[in-house]
Order: C-alpha cells, then structure tokens, then sequence
C-alpha cells in the first residue's frame, strides 16, 4: 500500500505543481489526503485511482517515449509526460487517468491557499454529520 | 414525530403504507398518504442531514450527500456519470430546485402513444403542479442573488437572438450564495428534507434512514412489506434487521437507476423490467470574459431556455461549478493546467442537456452496483454538438474572449471564427464528458402491461398493493427539469390509493 501511495503522490503532485499564481499539491496535506480518501471513498473509485496511477508510471514509453518509470523521468519529462497521457488518443487510458487528476483537483482546487490566491473565502470544514435519532 | 438512523437492535413495524426511497417522488408520496389519514413509514437508504451537516466542498458532498459516491456510470461506447444523492430528501437535497411544470405535449403524446393519462390526467398533474407552486414557495431567481453569470447567458441569448429567462425554483428568498449542488445551508432551497418529511413526522409517520431496502416482501402478488439492514453511513457496516408490513400498500420510489433492481431483486417479474431508461445527458461549454464573472456568486442555475426544447431537443442552462471541479474539467495536465486555472474568476459555465433519443436499461450489477447500458447515436451527438455551437455563439454575444470547449480532439480554446469546429465535432461519445441527473424510465407506465411495468396510477401490472412513484415512471424524456413532474405524478398515485 505504502508503494501506491508514493506513487499516487508522485503523479498527484506532477498534474498540480507549484506556479507563481499557486501553491502545489505538494504544499496541501497530501499523504492524509490519500489516507482519507482511501478509507472514505467506495472501493470502485479507489480501484480506478490505483489504475490511473500505475498507468501514469508505466506509460512514459508511449508518451515521451523513454523507457522509464514516469517517477525517474526529471520533472520537465514528467510535465510533458502528464500532458500528453491526459490528451492520450486510447479512451481507456484517458479515463482513468482523469479520474485522478479529478481526485487530485477536489483536494488541490478546494485548498485555502488556492482559494485565496481566487480571491474566494476558505470553505468551512465538511461536518461528515447527521442525525442519530 | 418518529425518526429511527442506524441501530444495531432489529425493528418490527406495522403500519399502511411504507415508501422506499425520500427524494421527489418518495417523500411527496409519502406525504401526500399521511395527509390523507394513513399511518406512513418512509425508508431511506442513506442518512439524514440537517442544513448544518451539509458539506461545502465538492469532496464533501460526494462523500456525504452523492448516491454511493456519484460513481454511477452509463456504459455505452461512452463511460459517463449518473449523479443522484442518496439520504433524506433524495437528489432534492442537492439539486438546484428549477420548476418547471409538465409539457402539454409530453402529456398528450403519452395518451396517445402508450394510452396513459387523458384531459383528467393532464389537468389532475397541473392542478397539483399550482399547489406545489405555492407549498414549495416557487420563485423566479431575484435580481439580487442572479450572479453575473447568468446576467451574461441573459444578455448573449438576447444578442444571438433566442428565448430565455431567469429560472423559476422551489427558493425562498435565495441569497446567490452558488452552493445549491453541495445543499443549501442559507435555508432557503426547499428540498423535501426541510419540507414535507417533517409534515409526515407531525402527522404520525416513521421515517427510517441509513435504511436500505434489500427486498419488498410479497405474498404470491400481493405486496406486504419491505425488509432490509440498517447500514452505518461512514463504515457501512450493517446494523440490525428492518422489517415494515404494510397493511394496505407498498410504494416504491427508489429512483430510476435503483427502483427497477430492486423489483427485480425482490421477485417482481416483468419482461420490461429495467428497460425504457432515458435521460437528458449534458455537458457545458466554459466562456472566459475580459473581466471577473465570478460564477461562484449567484444562483447556481439561475437563468435558461427551452426555445429548442422539441426541436432539435435540447435544454440550455447556466451552471455554476467551483474551482476543484474546474480543475478536471479543464483540459491538460501540469503546468499548463495550473496556469489555465488563473482564468477561473473570468469563466462562466453554462450547458446543454439533451433530450435524447437514446433509450438504454437499468440492471443491478455483478457486485450489486448501479449498472445502466445506455448510449448515444448519432442524432443525439449532433443535437449536442448544436447545443454546445449555441452556447459558444451565446458565450461570445455576451462578450467573452474565448471558450473552452471541453471537447476531445478540438483545441482547448477557440475564437469566436472557429464555432464550426464545434458545430462538425467529433461524431465519437468518447470525445465528450457528458453527465445524467435527469434520469427516466426502467418501470415506465404503459396501458399495455405488456408494454410497460406499471399503469397510469404507478400500479404495477400484475400486482396487488405495489406501486412505483418515481421518475422511474416516466415513459418519455421531457425536455424540462423532471423534479416537478416526478412530484405531481407521485401526488396524483398516492391519492389515488387512499380513493381505493
Ligand atoms: C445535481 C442535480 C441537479 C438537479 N437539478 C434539478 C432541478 O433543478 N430541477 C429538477 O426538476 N430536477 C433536477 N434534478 C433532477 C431531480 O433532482 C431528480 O430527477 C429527482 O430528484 C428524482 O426523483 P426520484 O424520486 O426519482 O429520486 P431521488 O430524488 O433520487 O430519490 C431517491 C431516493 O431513494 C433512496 N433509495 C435508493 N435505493 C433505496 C433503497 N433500496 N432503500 C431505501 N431508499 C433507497 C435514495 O437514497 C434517494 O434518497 C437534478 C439532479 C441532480 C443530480
Ligand atoms: S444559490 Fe445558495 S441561497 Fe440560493 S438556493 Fe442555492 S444554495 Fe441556497
């Protein structure tokens, strides 16, 4: 489990980096994030999350076209790699490869700092409560 | 005043009528029953969330309020997502509320067609239709809370030229605080949550939630309960066993991807069962203005057009979104892709929902999961590719610098020269994301009751005491918002059980 969570954070952080405008996912609590998300979210998303996140590895031959891991490519090949795997022409390689970078946004977009750095107010915390009686 | 969430002890109940399910249909039938003097117990899946248990962001509410995560999925050539909510109140809970009373047409082509309904019928839902009008206080969106995003669709339709207004809704006194999809925590939105399920409490009722029913209980074909376990909403362990008899009948109003497994899984046979599932999928075209829109701020959905509703068949609405789904539905990857999100403030969103000819089926899947087979021809992707030309025309009337058309295989962004790009779009679904959240059929009414599941009344054929009252009924798309419609029909079936 500890290998798909590095990986995931590896990949996660490559579609959000840091940019002038805005902080990365890199600077949100991700490792928690993952955490959360795996114990929360129904299995088949989570089945489709690891899948995306091994594609984004093992693929960097038919993108960028170097024989490696996507995590050994330098950040620029990764970069590269990211973008053209997201607009990869297989449908079946593309989806779950947006299902990642869909979870990856509902964390990074909905961070305070990327809030702010919109001009919009920090969202209140997510209660996760209900009635009990 | 009744409510029983998750509990380990098993529960006995008897009572007259028990409902499965809480969102449009379950709860205004529900309602309606226990109006009329009937003991009532209303069944809900999922749990029961006040306005201050609502989520705010996008994760939250998929986690907290969506049907099992919002990963329902139509599978055709196409994968695209089916979102409902699952807890009490049902999708009222995070829809935008838009009211739109039923198409005469729609109603007339049903008489004709499947020899549903008649004058009565048509004239019994819109009688319905004015009193939910005034129980549900439906409002036009005030000037105050339309948000600039739906002043920019106002303005740009006017240009283009079409019809267009701002949209009336089950509001009251709507703030514009854009949140409407995670549920309203300004009060205002009148989701059935807040409005008739407590008047079923008041009455006598039981409402159980974190309640899935696994089966309607039959004796030979008569209905007379319904059973299942509690399940915890966070862990989803399951809890004790739920067993309601119901003296005088069972409706079921479970919505469309889940009423139809259901039957099924609990021994209602009908060659139909499942089949006639339709929707009005859609998608959105994002404009990006010279200046901040903010489409945040406002109604959610505050302003539409059914000029094209019959032809060719389509809806055009605005629709606002928040930066975290934003950041998926904009193309690329990496830098590029943060860099695209700067432009978030001086984007407005608005989409089009088709009427679709496509017609699909409801099934349970191999792990019990949703599973709908549905998927576009041709008419309908070039209905679509219409909608999406007509909202970049509008997008560009109203002033933007250019759009994103969001659409595989085309440019990420396009000038206002470059609309025939869209209008000769890929024909491929793949090429597009497309979502459902109105959503028909799978036990559709029909005269016939070889034809269709259930009569004119939600009644299934061949059945005693067990009636459907959901917008799994509907045997046609509508081309309007369904919510209205779902709710006057399940109002008109539960009246006429207390007549029988
Ligand atoms: C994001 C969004 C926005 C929308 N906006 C609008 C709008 O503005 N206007 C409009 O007219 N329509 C809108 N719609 C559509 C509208 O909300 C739905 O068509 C309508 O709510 C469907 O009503 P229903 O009764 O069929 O099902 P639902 O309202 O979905 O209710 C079904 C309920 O049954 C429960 N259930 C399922 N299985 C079981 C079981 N086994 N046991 C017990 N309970 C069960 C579910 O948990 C759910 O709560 C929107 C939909 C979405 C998703
Ligand atoms: S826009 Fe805000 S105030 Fe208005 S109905 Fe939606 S959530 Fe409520």
């Amino acid at each position: 489990m500890r290998v798909i969570v590095w990986l995931a954070r590896s990949a996660m952080v490559t579609f959000y980096p840091r940019s002038e405008q805005f902080p990365g996912i890199e600077d949100m609590p991700l490792d928690e994030y993952i955490a959360r998300f795996r114990r929360e979210c129904a299995p088949i998303i989570w089945a489709g999350f690891v899948l995306g996140t091994l594609l984004f590895h093992i693929t960097p031959l038919f993108t960028v076209f170097v024989p490696l891991p996507a995590f050994w490519l330098s950040a620029e090949t990764r970069d590269r790699h990211a973008q053209r795997l997201a607009a990869h022409p297989i449908y079946y390689v593309r989806q779950p490869v947006f299902l990642l970078k869909m979870i990856a946004g509902l964390l990074w977009g909905a961070d305070p700092k990327v809030r702010a750095a919109l001009g919009l107010p920090p969202y209140p915390a997510d209660p996760g409560t209900w009635r009990k009686s | 005043m009744t409510h029983i969430a998750f509990r380990e002890e098993d529960l006995a109940l008897e009572v007259d009528y028990v409902v499965v399910g809480s969102g449009a249909g379950g709860a205004t039938a529900a309602n309606a029953l226990a109006r009329g003097g009937a003991t009532v117990a209303l069944i809900e899946a999922g749990p029961w969330r006040d306005p201050a248990d609502y989520p705010s962001s996008t994760y939250g509410a998929m986690r907290d309020v969506f049907d099992d995560w919002g990963v329902g999925i139509s599978r055709g050539r196409a994968l695209w997502p089916i979102v409902q909510a699952s807890c009490v109140g049902g999708t009222t809970v995070i829809n935008c509320a838009i009211c739109v009373r039923t198409p005469e047409d729609v109603m007339v082509g049903w008489e004709r067609d499947l020899g549903v309904g008649g004058k009565a019928f048509r004239d019994a839902i819109w009688k319905h239709q004015d009193k939910l009008e005034v129980e549900l206080c439906a409002e036009v969106v005030p000037a105050a809370a339309a948000g600039r995003s739906n002043l920019l669709a106002a303005k740009g339709a006017a240009a283009v030229p079409y019809d267009g207004h701002p949209m009336t809704r089950y509001v009251k006194g709507c703030v514009g605080s854009g949140q409407c999809l995670q549920g309203c925590k300004q009060l205002k939105k009148q989701s059935l949550n807040l409005q008739f399920i407590p008047e079923v409490m008041a009455l006598g009722g039981t409402v159980l939630s974190c309640a899935p029913a696994e089966r309607i209980l039959l004796e030979g074909r008569r209905a007379v309960g319904v059973t299942g376990r509690f399940r915890e909403p966070v862990t989803r362990r399951k809890g004790g066993r739920f067993t309601v008899r119901a003296r005088k009948g069972v409706v079921v109003a479970a919505s469309v991807t889940r009423t139809a497994p259901l039957l099924a899984a609990s021994g209602v046979k009908h060659p139909r069962m499942g089949f006639g599932f339709r929707a009005h999928p859609g998608t959105g075209v994002i404009g990006v203005y010279d200046e901040d829109v903010d489409m945040n701020v406002g109604a959610t959905q505050g302003w539409a057009s059914v000029q094209y509703r019959i032809d060719p068949g389509m809806k055009i609405e605005t629709l606002s979104i928040p930066p975290e789904m934003i950041a998926s539905r904009l193309a690329g990857a990496g830098k590029e892709l943060v860099a695209r999100m700067g432009e978030y403030r001086r984007m407005a969103m608005w989409v089009v929902a088709v009427r679709a000819e496509a017609v699909g089926r409801v099934k349970r899947g191999f792990f019990g999961e949703v599973s709908v087979e549905y998927g576009f021809a041709q008419p309908d992707i070039e209905r679509l590719r219409k909608g999406l030309a007509l909202l970049a025309r509008t997008h560009f009337a109203a002033g933007a610098r250019k759009v994103l058309p969001g659409i595989y295989g085309l440019p990420y962004e396009l000038g206002p020269d470059q609309i025939g790009l869209i209008e000769n779009g890929p024909l491929d679904p793949r090429a597009y994301i497309l979502i459902s959240s109105h959503l028909f059929g799978g036990t559709t009414m029909d005269k016939d009751p070889a034809r269709g599941v259930c009569d004119e009344y939600g009644r299934v054929h061949g059945y005693e005491r067990l009636v459907v009252a959901d917008a799994s009924v509907i045997p046609t798309t509508l081309g309007v918002n369904p919510q209205h419609t779902i709710m006057a029909l399940a109002r008109t079936f539960a009246e006429h059980l207390l007549d029988a």
